[in-house]
């Protein structure tokens, strides 16, 4: 991120870029990925700064990270979930959880605070980014990256579910949730360029078709 | 068919008036509070009734979408499309009727007739006793979003096994400019932030239209089932809930892919919502189905994420149950634990 585009977005998240610079801001961001991928860190740091997250961030706190940072080459640390979390949808009575099985919905759970409670993301990176409107002096920052491994699978039967529970969702949720279906592609996709670790049980995110599928003329 | 459930008809109906003198007896209602609740009935208003086009920031996750969401209201006919800027070309488009959901990367077309009008983004129920006994709502400091006055407005769970939200709502119209799913400790989950708004008289029918073509695609249909089929089915329900929670609505539901129908219950706190789907397992289904040839599919068991919230599955007395819902973790699997099978009512 350019050092113009980091006070736009800065100036954007404070609610104070003019509308003729948000709408190029938006341009931009629709166009990149990867400085979508940065804005979106950045607001969440942001967020953390400015203590709306509920959890205000000392800069005490954030000295001793940076001092962590220093010492630590950047790499994401080894994730650090409950057991119990990282369960997997599987079948019961099968011996093995068979990836790619068409038609076998098996769901990647998402391997971070999953576990009531857990609140601290494991898996970190490093960014070096600077916050001149929230702080003097430039600080490291450790903020919790985009997971590595692909965050969901939406496999037919959970779409099904979520689509069918959408309709009596009340409250924002609802919003969050179709949000959800809009993007989950997002997730596949990226997965798939990483590898997905290579053992991730993966299925198709294609809704089940049903028996009174029609094919459109 | 679905069934309003006797506690649901009682939480809608509520009067405001009760749930005030309510609280005011237990002395936990400020000024300042009513304040709060009268811009989140404005914010459910403008939400409704208001035409807008915007184009937000969906943040989760350290992970960032646009999307652009476009509301019309004309002549009593309330018609939304929310749509996917990023590439997936996913879209929603709903009227009073049916919620579509356009998946061209899947070659499939999703349709399920609608019974609720709300919208899209999401609007807070009425604020009732109920409500007001798991969730604190307060005004926070006003701040600015796009360069607007706005109000803020925190509505915190007491407990965790709800979510909490924080609005920022524009100070002319209500609209929530920027939204923040949060956790019991306050943490944010998930916000979106909107980078465009613009509320205009009227909105072009072509603003409206699905960008996608759907020459070629599965059209799948899902929805409500039969009344005789869910009869067979109505006698699962959660022998215990988190404090708060209780049945809204029952029903039988066609998933996609399914051949027998699975029977569909909604629980609610009055501001969070889980449905729970019981389905007969892989073998009865696979003995009943007429197409042999359609593979079963094993049952499930665990915890998926599923964007903000969470799906939970298990088995109960050879049913697959499957809890889901934008709540944490710990509700959809304390919900679909719970589920037992109850002798059928008597009548």
């Amino acid at each position: 991120m350019s050092e113009q585009i980091r006070e736009q977005v800065s100036a954007f998240l404070d609610g104070e870029l003019p509308i003729s610079e948000t709408e190029l801001l938006l341009k931009r961001l629709t166009r990149d990925p990867e400085l979508r991928q940065s804005f979106g860190r950045y607001a969440l740091i942001g967020e953390t700064l400015r203590g709306t997250g509920g959890a205000s961030l000392s800069l005490g706190f954030a000295a001793r990270v940076n001092r962590t940072i220093d010492r630590e080459p950047v790499a994401p640390a080894a994730p650090a979930v409950r057991a119990r979390a990282l369960r997997w949808w599987k079948p019961i009575a099968g011996t093995a959880v068979a990836a790619g099985v068409a038609g076998v919905a098996l769901v990647a759970l998402q391997q971070r605070a999953v576990a009531p409670g857990v609140t601290a993301a494991p898996s970190m990176v490093v960014q070096n980014v600077r916050l001149a409107s929230a702080v003097k002096e430039p600080i490291s920052y450790t903020v919790p990256a985009p997971t590595a491994a692909p965050a969901m699978m939406a496999p037919a039967r959970l779409t099904n579910y979520v689509f069918a529970h959408s309709k009596y969702s009340v409250g924002l949720g609802q919003g969050n949730l179709l949000s959800t279906l809009l993007t989950e592609d997002a997730d596949d996709a990226q997965g798939a360029a990483e590898g997905a670790n290579g053992n991730t049980p993966r299925a198709s995110a294609a809704p089940a078709v049903s028996r009174d599928t029609q094919t459109a003329p | 068919m679905m069934r309003r459930g006797s506690r649901s008809r009682a939480h809608w109906l509520i009067p405001y008036a009760a749930a005030g003198v309510l609280s005011l007896g237990l002395g936990q209602r400020s000024g300042a509070a009513d304040e709060a609740r009268d811009w989140l009935e404005k914010m459910n208003q403008a939400l409704a009734s208001r035409n807008y086009d915007g184009t937000f920031f969906h943040l989760s996750e350290g992970r960032v979408e646009t999307m652009r969401i476009v509301h019309r209201v004309k002549a009593g006919r309330v018609t939304e499309r929310l749509q996917s800027l990023d590439g997936s070309g996913r879209e929603f488009v709903r009227n009073n009727d049916e919620l579509t959901c356009f998946l061209p990367d899947q070659h499939t077309v999703l349709v399920e007739p609608r019974q609720d009008h709300g919208p899209f983004l999401g609007s807070l129920p009425r604020f009732g006793a109920d409500v007001d006994e798991f969730y604190v709502i307060q005004s926070l400091p006003a701040s600015r979003v796009l360069g607007r006055p706005a109000r803020v407005i925190a509505v915190n769970p007491k407990d965790q096994y709800r979510f909490g939200y924080r609005l920022w709502l524009d100070e002319n119209t209500a609209m929530p400019l920027k939204t923040q799913l949060c956790d019991a400790h306050g943490q944010v989950i998930e916000q979106i932030l909107f980078a465009r708004l613009e509320m205009p008289e009227s909105i072009a029918d072509a603003d409206l239209a699905p960008a996608v073509r759907t020459e070629g695609m599965h059209w799948v249909r899902q929805g409500p089932t039969s009344e005789p089929a869910a009869a067979a089915l109505s006698a699962y329900r959660a022998a215990e809930l988190p404090p708060g929670f209780h049945l809204t609505v029952s029903g039988a539901q066609t998933l996609g892919g399914a051949s027998v129908p699975a029977e569909h219950l909604v629980y609610s706190d009055g501001l969070a919502t889980v449905s729970v789907f019981v389905e007969p397992d892989a073998a009865a289904q696979a003995s009943t189905t007429a197409t042999p040839s359609a593979q079963p599919e094993p049952p499930m068991e665990g915890l998926a994420r599923v964007g903000s919230g969470f799906a939970f599955s298990t088995v109960v007395q050879g049913h697959q149950v499957t809890a889901v819902g934008e709540v944490p973790a710990q509700t959809v699997e304390f919900i679909a634990h719970s589920v037992k099978s109850f002798p059928p009512p008597a009548h």
